[in-house]
């Protein structure tokens, strides 16, 4: 009999018949009565001494309802540090600036008003004086702590070692060593939504706080924590998030100073980030330098891997500090390499801060592994998908202590590079590769990457309750930012009650309603939360049982379940509805699975313009490994969008600044994001090696493609013009590309 | 500055200062909030309404442009009954959307282009670039091809 919750299914989402409408409810489209808008006065340099703030101007402009500096207030809150809080100790990140500002862009002053325009015309009134100091703008120049952020400690805010290090005989037995440096740019994450907050006052000292966020609990400890608030009296709700991407976990300093003018005015206060802000001083991500070592032996076996990496964190390192150890974690990659050994720090640099962005330190470990493993193939005239055939952790090797650290929980990855390589007739584009060498025609190249990821963190919270009305409330503390969870998770609870999924429905992101969660990061919902939906759903039939075998004095071994959501006994039949029509019928499940490790391979085919410098992706096949796949067409869509990203960070996308750190990547004309046009020929397939940690056998899915893509599209480009790959350094623009081809 | 424009199909009268956008004015003044802002500077496509039949980027025009004009919103996209436009419907069964934030940029922008040729989804390169015009930051598009494809043959075929 078909499973009516349609698990594994390709069903059309529930969430669209409002977005499709134009009746979406984003932080931007709530009407709240009184509300008022802020604008932030930011630092026009990078790094400099505040010496004074004037919003005398800003005060007496009409419709202006207050305008504050850190100077104006007594207290400024501090932003707190997320995940890694040992590189922020003595590193305070006041909301507002005090006495110095670190990134230009950085919020000196929040203007409040009757509305945005008036608002920005306050802003725009501001006069702030700065004595500038030098910036310093990438990492190796801020780590050798010439020009200190933060005067009297280094630069360096995290410096971790990952691994032993590496004996020096090995490389110099090794029968092939290749030694080289990459730079991974920052980028910006660039949901079409920026960030968002509204907060508003309400009577009784209680809080409600609208934000465009991953993680609403999370914000709501944060927020009140910073400003000195019982976590009681505050409510975090995420209405309608427009993408997020890794830039919205954070408690960003915008958000303390919002609410905090929202708690002085007794007004609802809110900011909503316009694309020049969210360019010019927003969120950024990756931003790392790396050099990377890696030797084989004769037959092409790698003996050992060495990296270094420093990742330029911005001006405080309180968001992401711990990115550079993601990514020395991962170094391992997909490879039994016996010794693997990794320094990686956090470095504060002028620029705004680093946080999570879609992979998070794994399309960054991706990338030093994979172009990496294609150098070593060129030097030693090695086919580079037999070179890792050669090195795969064997299918029967797992679990798998990687030299980093971590677990490898299950995979087959000779499996999926093979089928990558089928689907894409690898043979085929080899032969038309020779051919148009042979007739001088326009380079084409073929590249690989093979990724291990790793997906899911932390525990995450789960209940289901049948109602007398034979519906179902499924409560997670995950918060959809896109990714269809009222569909999905209804899938996976629907399926174990043996409901239709349309009585299943879904209550999170608010934190009122919503004893406690973690949120929606790291690829985690469906590992993490979807197991803990599963599980509650297990124990409310075991409830069930209980409550049927008591009422009708039968013993539980002979109550069986059926389909439909009824349970049977000696000729009684209760469905959950009616067992709930007296007392509630409810379970919640905590449940704290190790982290995943879901793998693929993907393989490019570019061709390179050699007078314009110009590259063309002719097909892109995707091969990932997810475990078990609640609904294809969710995890596919996910899948091409971030494949689409990883076209970006391949070819077009980098956050750039003048030398003095000023940013010069301001509006969408020079921060390239792919359009339709640049999307290639894609095939997505899929093996299947589902999460022995849990009962769904899910894993993480959706980052994948920013981790596959760039390495592939890279090796292909360096394939095509017969060049080292670490000689590209992405994005691959025309002009990288015509130099290269020179 | 008095105005007075048609707003899927209502008429309004609008007390507008000179540098208020269209955009702003649809969604502050006239509560229709579907018409949403992701670059205000008329590349993201985000806000894309239609005006005297045409798509243009709300976030680009003053409101005061548009005195005398017929502005269609997502809001009016579906029929007065309720009954969901083509576009709409092929929208949620191809999934092209999942966040959402830019789907009715996308959903006028190509609403406007069938209506003016509804042979556009059987010229590949025409639709590509129609497409082109908006951004998408969570789907890669394809879907988003696949469903003006799915909503113009549906046209095509007088169902809905």
């Amino acid at each position: 009999m078909a499973d009516p919750g349609d698990m594994g299914q390709a069903v059309a989402r529930v969430e669209d018949g409002p977005l499709v409408r134009g009746h979406g409810q984003f932080v931007a489209d709530l009407r709240v009565p009184g509300c008022l808008e802020a604008a932030f006065v930011r630092s026009g340099v990078a790094h400099g001494l505040l010496r004074s703030v004037d919003l005398t101007a800003s005060r007496r402009t009409p419709g202006v309802r207050g305008a504050w500096s850190a100077s104006h207030l007594d207290d400024v809150p501090l932003v707190p540090a997320m995940l890694y809080p040992e590189g922020a100790l003595d590193r305070p990140w006041p909301a507002l600036a005090t006495d110095r500002v670190r990134y230009a862009g950085e919020p000196v002053a929040i203007v409040v008003a009757e509305n945005r325009y008036v608002a920005e015309d306050g802003r725009d009134r501001a006069r702030i004086s700065t004595e500038p100091l030098p910036a310093v703008l990438d990492s190796a120049q801020a780590g050798r702590d010439e020009v200190p952020l933060f005067p009297g400690l280094s630069n360096v805010a995290v410096d971790v070692t990952v691994g032993e290090p590496v004996d020096p005989r090995v490389w110099e037995r090794a029968a092939a060593v290749v030694d080289t440096t990459y730079r991974y740019p920052a980028l910006c994450h660039t949901s079409v939504e920026a960030r968002a907050i509204l907060s508003r006052p309400e009577p009784g000292g209680v809080l409600t706080v609208w934000c465009s966020h991953q993680a609403p609990h999370r914000l709501r400890n944060d927020l009140a924590a910073a400003l000195g608030l019982p976590t009681d009296v505050v409510r975090v709700i995420v209405p309608d998030v427009g993408g997020a991407f890794g830039g919205k976990s954070e408690t960003w300093p915008e958000y303390l100073a919002v609410t905090a003018a929202a708690l002085r005015l007794a007004r609802p206060v809110r900011w909503v980030e316009d694309r020049a802000e969210a360019l010019s001083a927003g969120p950024r991500g990756r931003a790392q330098t790396q050099r990377v070592r890696l030797a084989a032996d004769a037959d092409g076996r790698f003996l050992a891997m060495e990296l270094h990496t420093d990742a330029a964190v911005g001006g405080y390192p309180h968001m992401g500090a711990f990115l550079p150890e993601v990514t020395a974690r991962m170094a391992t990659g997909a490879y039994a390499t016996p010794e693997v050994h990794v320094r990686a720090r956090a470095v504060l640099t002028n620029t705004p801060p680093l946080c999570p962005y879609r992979g998070a330190g794994r399309p960054e470990a991706a990338y030093a592994v994979e172009c990496t493993v294609d150098l070593l193939a060129r030097r030693i005239g090695m086919d580079p998908a037999e070179l890792r055939r050669r090195n795969f952790v064997r299918p029967d090797a797992f679990p798998y202590d990687t030299p980093t650290g971590f677990r490898y929980d299950s995979g087959d990855y000779p499996a999926a590079l093979d089928l990558a390589l089928k689907t894409l007739d690898y043979p085929r584009w080899r032969a038309e590769q020779a051919h148009r060498r042979a007739a001088d025609g326009t380079p084409l190249g073929i590249g690989v990457c093979a990724y291990v990821e790793r997906s899911g963190a932390g525990g995450e919270f789960g209940a289901v309750e049948a109602h007398a009305d034979g519906t179902f409330t499924a409560t997670s503390g995950c918060c959809a930012t896109g990714q269809a969870h009222a569909t999905t998770f209804a899938q996976v609870v629907a399926s174990a009650l043996g409901v239709d999924r349309h009585l299943v429905h879904l209550v999170e992101a608010d934190t009122s309603v919503v004893p406690r969660g973690v949120g929606s990061f790291a690829s985690r919902s469906m590992q993490n939360g979807g197991e803990a939906l599963l599980e509650a759903a297990h124990r409310l039939l075991a409830e069930a049982r209980r409550r049927l075998a008591a009422q009708a004095d039968v013993p539980e071994a002979e109550i069986v379940v059926q389909s439909g959501g009824t349970l049977h006994a000696r000729g009684r039949t209760r469905t959950l509805g009616e067992l709930a029509a007296h007392h509630p019928l409810r379970a919640e499940a905590q449940v704290e699975p190790p982290q995943a490790f879901p793998f693929g391979a993907y393989a490019a085919v570019v061709e390179v313009d050699r007078e314009l410098g110009i590259v063309r992706v002719l097909r892109l096949v995707a091969v990932d490994d997810y475990g078990t796949v609640v609904n294809p067409l969710v995890v596919h869509g996910q899948t091409y969008g971030s494949i689409a990203q990883g076209l970006g960070q391949a070819l077009y996308e980098e956050a750039v600044h003048d030398a003095d750190g000023r940013p010069r990547t301001v509006s969408l004309l020079e921060y390239l994001l792919p359009t339709l046009s640049e999307i290639p020929d894609i095939t997505l397939e899929e093996t299947c090696t589902p999460n022995p940690a849990t009962r769904l056998g899910a894993k993480g899915a959706g980052e994948a493609g920013c981790i596959g893509v760039p390495p592939a599209v890279v090796n292909a480009v360096a394939d095509a013009l017969q060049i080292d790959p670490s000689t590209l350094t992405v994005p691959l623009t025309p002009e990288t590309c015509w130099r290269a081809a020179r | 500055m008095n105005i007075s424009l048609t707003i899927n199909g209502e008429e309004r009268q609008l007390d507008v200062e000179p540098r208020r956008t269209l955009a702003d004015a649809l969604r502050d003044d006239c509560g229709l909030t579907g018409t949403h802002l992701g670059c205000e500077h008329g590349v993201c496509g985000a806000c894309t309404v239609q005006v005297d039949g045409t798509a243009v980027r709300s976030c680009l025009m003053f409101a005061v442009q548009c005195d005398g004009s017929t502005v269609r919103t997502v809001e009016g996209l579906a029929a007065p009954d309720g009954t969901p436009h083509p576009l709409q419907t092929a929208f949620a069964s191809e999934h092209a959307l999942q966040c959402g934030f830019c789907t009715p940029g996308f959903l006028m922008l190509a609403a406007a282009a069938l209506e003016e040729n509804p042979a556009l989804a059987d010229d590949p390169d025409g639709l590509r670039e129609l497409l082109t015009s908006n951004l998408c930051r969570c789907t890669g598009y394809e879907a988003i091809r696949l469903a003006v494809r799915l909503a113009a043959a549906m046209r095509n075929t007088g169902g809905t």
